[in-house]
């Protein structure tokens, strides 16, 4: 389940979205003035004739316009890939709101040549159509969401060995620079229902999709911002550096915890970490790791988390 | 055909624009009471002279239909003419030759046209997220059987930055793209901006470097190329010439008008880059009997840099693919040769929501009336100003002369 808008079909337009599940692109055709139609209507766009059919087309196209959202139009539709929104034209004229995929943006020129691609977007079956070059070795893709892969630390680099007396050294490593990113994790309406029943916190924005859709802000439901803030545990984040030497070390909390921005159901996440600050404190030695989580693909942090670690 | 140019504009109201967060909390009728009085005032007009009303239905705070009649009954006026004007940021410019039309029909004397876009109160029985909700798609219909519901909105395509930014694509797949003229737009209006006291850029002044390098939005569109969103509202009034006698100040009679609009999104239009305001601008200049070149200032409507270069292109100031040039090549402040936008244009100014576009039409009235302050031009007799709705999807324009 998410909360990506769906299209909802009607009676008028049931055989382009019934088409495209079987694999069929179907356009409405007029037999007054052999015009093509697109979206579907009950008339022609054209004569305004009543006398319309559906005729099964290729679905090759051209590249009309595009754009790169560089903020994503909507925080679901951030994601690991770019969101490039498309108008494409197809060999019978008509143009289609779409988006590209399986393209790096130099790759794309306006005027080139493109096929459809169906993208299956819910569990209901929903094809979406989306567009890709027309030398691209791609014709249907399971977008429905999906557990991430297991975080790979095979190959995890050899961090460098500082000891905590090593105040200098430790310093070093407050820096503006976050680290890469963390290993992805999936918080979808199951996790979040876990952590409801867990936390008591079962306020229907998080727990009930169907009235958090009519009634939330958000379009759907959102994990809590609680729950994101511990799911830093599933996230194994790249660190350069290893601190040693110490006789104990303690989860101090935390300095600042923000949530900025929500998490929709069914959102992935990553995370990274930054070196805020290194002090000498009576009881030992206290680092502030600025913790920020975020939806793939979404600028802004979903938490940002200023952790108090204590070496003793 | 059209307009004889006798009504005019004799008076107008405009809050200064405001963050949403700062500004006064108003149910929209006192809105509409206090910018009314406000824009009489300035006319020099009692409430008892209005016997016409323009004013917004779609985002009335206090109900969705039958606006006219609870505004007149909230005023107290009486009127012969009621018209809601649903236009987006082309209301302004639709509202003003609606209102020209009407009095020119002798159907009314003076009317007022109104569009108040402060917050209203929150109410111990409102859900504050039905806001959110509402501008989580933007100016987009949800509802069941909308065509953008079914075939925009699931792959993303809502808003209006990426509208706009694929019309400046495939501009720039057909004439050439000069970023560096496009930010000359943002940067002559902020210039301009200065020189107006209620600008929300005023004492913020900015360079083509600052603009390229802000942040991108939607390729090729910077931040600093879009409006930003603010609270505000306007009004004027539109007068005969008996009613416009009694007036305190010159007024800007509307000689010529156009209107016109032919899909929501551009994606249906026949050619995105052959913007509606070409047509409108066509039947403004034919009615009026001037052409782009009387013209002493240009208020052209400007959500994005991009809308602003259509428009001078379509709209005859320059040939098709030449906007660029014509940018890099003159002045656009208030002190230069084509003074263009002279209060900052929305870009400086500020945009309230759909009265955004009064801005427009309330400066061409401050320069024609003689009211512009320091930003005032010698000679301001003749003006063009554009509305422009949806993605570059209804436009209008009017051409406003001094007497």
């Amino acid at each position: 389940m998410s909360n990506k808008p769906m299209p909802l079909a009607t009676a008028l337009s049931a055989p382009f979205w019934e088409g495209l599940k079987e694999g069929r692109i179907l356009l409405q055709i007029c037999a007054s003035c052999q015009e093509w139609t697109f979206y579907p209507r009950r008339h022609c766009s054209h004569c305004l004739s009543h006398d319309l059919s559906w005729e099964q087309v290729s679905g090759c196209a051209t590249l009309y316009t595009y754009t790169i959202a560089r903020v994503p139009t909507l925080p679901e539709f951030a994601s690991a890939e770019l969101q490039i929104l498309a108008v494409v034209e197809l060999e019978q004229g008509v143009r289609m709101n779409t988006t590209l995929i399986g393209l790096e943006p130099d790759q794309i020129k306006i005027g080139m040549a493109l096929k459809p691609v169906r993208a299956i977007v819910s569990d209901d079956g929903t094809v979406l159509l989306r567009y890709t070059g027309a030398d691209v070795q791609m014709v249907e893709r399971d977008e429905r969401p999906k557990a991430p892969p297991v975080a790979d630390q095979s190959n995890e680099p050899t961090r460098q060995k500082i000891d905590v007396k090593d105040i200098e050294t430790l310093r070093a490593l407050v820096s503006d620079q976050f680290s890469d990113w963390s290993n992805q994790v999936l918080v979808d309406q199951a996790l979040i229902n876990d952590f409801a029943r867990l936390s008591g916190d079962d306020y229907w924005i998080h727990t009930d999709p169907e009235r958090a859709r009519k009634e939330g802000p958000f379009g759907g439901t959102i994990a809590h911002g609680a729950l994101v803030q511990v799911l830093m545990s599933r996230m194994q984040v790249p660190l350069s550096f290893e601190v040693t030497g110490f006789n104990n070390m303690v989860n101090y909390g935390s300095e600042r915890l923000r949530f900025p921005s929500p998490v929709p159901a069914g959102s992935l996440l990553h995370s990274r970490v930054r070196v805020k600050s290194v002090e000498v404190l009576p009881k030992g030695t206290q680092m502030i790791m600025e913790f920020n989580i975020h939806v793939v693909g979404q600028e802004r942090p979903a938490v940002i988390n200023d952790l108090a670690i204590l070496y003793m | 055909m059209g307009l004889k140019g006798n009504a005019a504009i004799v008076g107008a109201a405009q809050y200064k624009p405001e963050k949403y967060s700062t500004a006064p909390q108003m149910f929209h009728l006192e809105q509409v009471a206090d910018l009314a009085s406000q824009a009489l005032a300035d006319a020099g007009l009692k409430a008892r002279d209005i016997d016409g009303l323009c004013i917004n239905g779609p985002h009335f705070h206090e109900a969705s239909s039958f606006v006219p009649a609870m505004a007149a009954e909230y005023l107290g006026l009486a009127v012969n003419f009621a018209e809601v004007v649903d236009l987006g940021g082309t209301t302004a410019v639709g509202m003003i030759w609606r209102a020209a039309a009407a009095i020119e029909l002798g159907i009314c004397q003076a009317v007022l046209c109104v569009l108040p876009q402060r917050m209203a109160p929150f109410g111990p029985n409102d859900d504050p997220s039905a806001m959110a909700r509402a501008m989580r798609y933007g100016g987009h219909s949800t509802q069941y059987g909308a065509p953008e519901a079914e075939f925009d909105l699931p792959y993303g395509h809502m808003g209006q930055n990426t509208g706009y930014a694929m019309i400046a694509q495939r501009y720039a797949a057909q004439y050439g793209y000069d970023q560096r003229a496009m930010a000359k737009i943002a940067v002559d209006q902020r210039t301009s901006a200065q020189a107006h006291p209620d600008a929300i850029f005023r004492g913020q002044e900015l360079t083509i470097e600052q603009v390229l390098a802000s942040k991108m939005v939607a390729d090729p569109l910077h931040i600093l190329e879009i409006v930003m969103p603010v609270a505000g509202g306007a009004a004027v009034i539109v007068a005969s010439p008996e009613v416009a006698k009694r007036c305190k100040s010159r007024g800007a009679h509307i000689t010529g008008f156009g209107e016109r609009l032919g899909y929501k999104s551009p994606s249906y239009s026949p050619d995105m880059t052959e913007t509606p305001v070409g047509a409108a601008a066509r039947s403004a200049f034919a009615m009026s009997g001037l052409k782009p070149a009387d013209m002493q200032a240009a208020q052209i409507y400007d959500c994005y840099t991009i809308t602003v270069l259509l428009s001078l292109e379509d709209a005859g100031f320059c040939a098709k693919g030449e906007g660029m040039r014509f940018v890099l090549e003159n002045d656009l402040t208030f002190r230069g040769n084509f003074p263009m936008n002279t209060h900052g244009g929305q870009l400086s100014f500020g945009q309230a929501g759909s009265a955004g576009g009064f801005s427009q039409v309330i400066e061409a009235y401050h320069q024609i009336a003689g009211k512009a302050g320091d930003r005032q031009l010698k000679v301001c007799d003749q003006v063009f100003v554009s509305g422009t709705g949806g993605v570059m999807s209804e436009q209008g324009v009017l051409i406003l002369q001094g007497a």
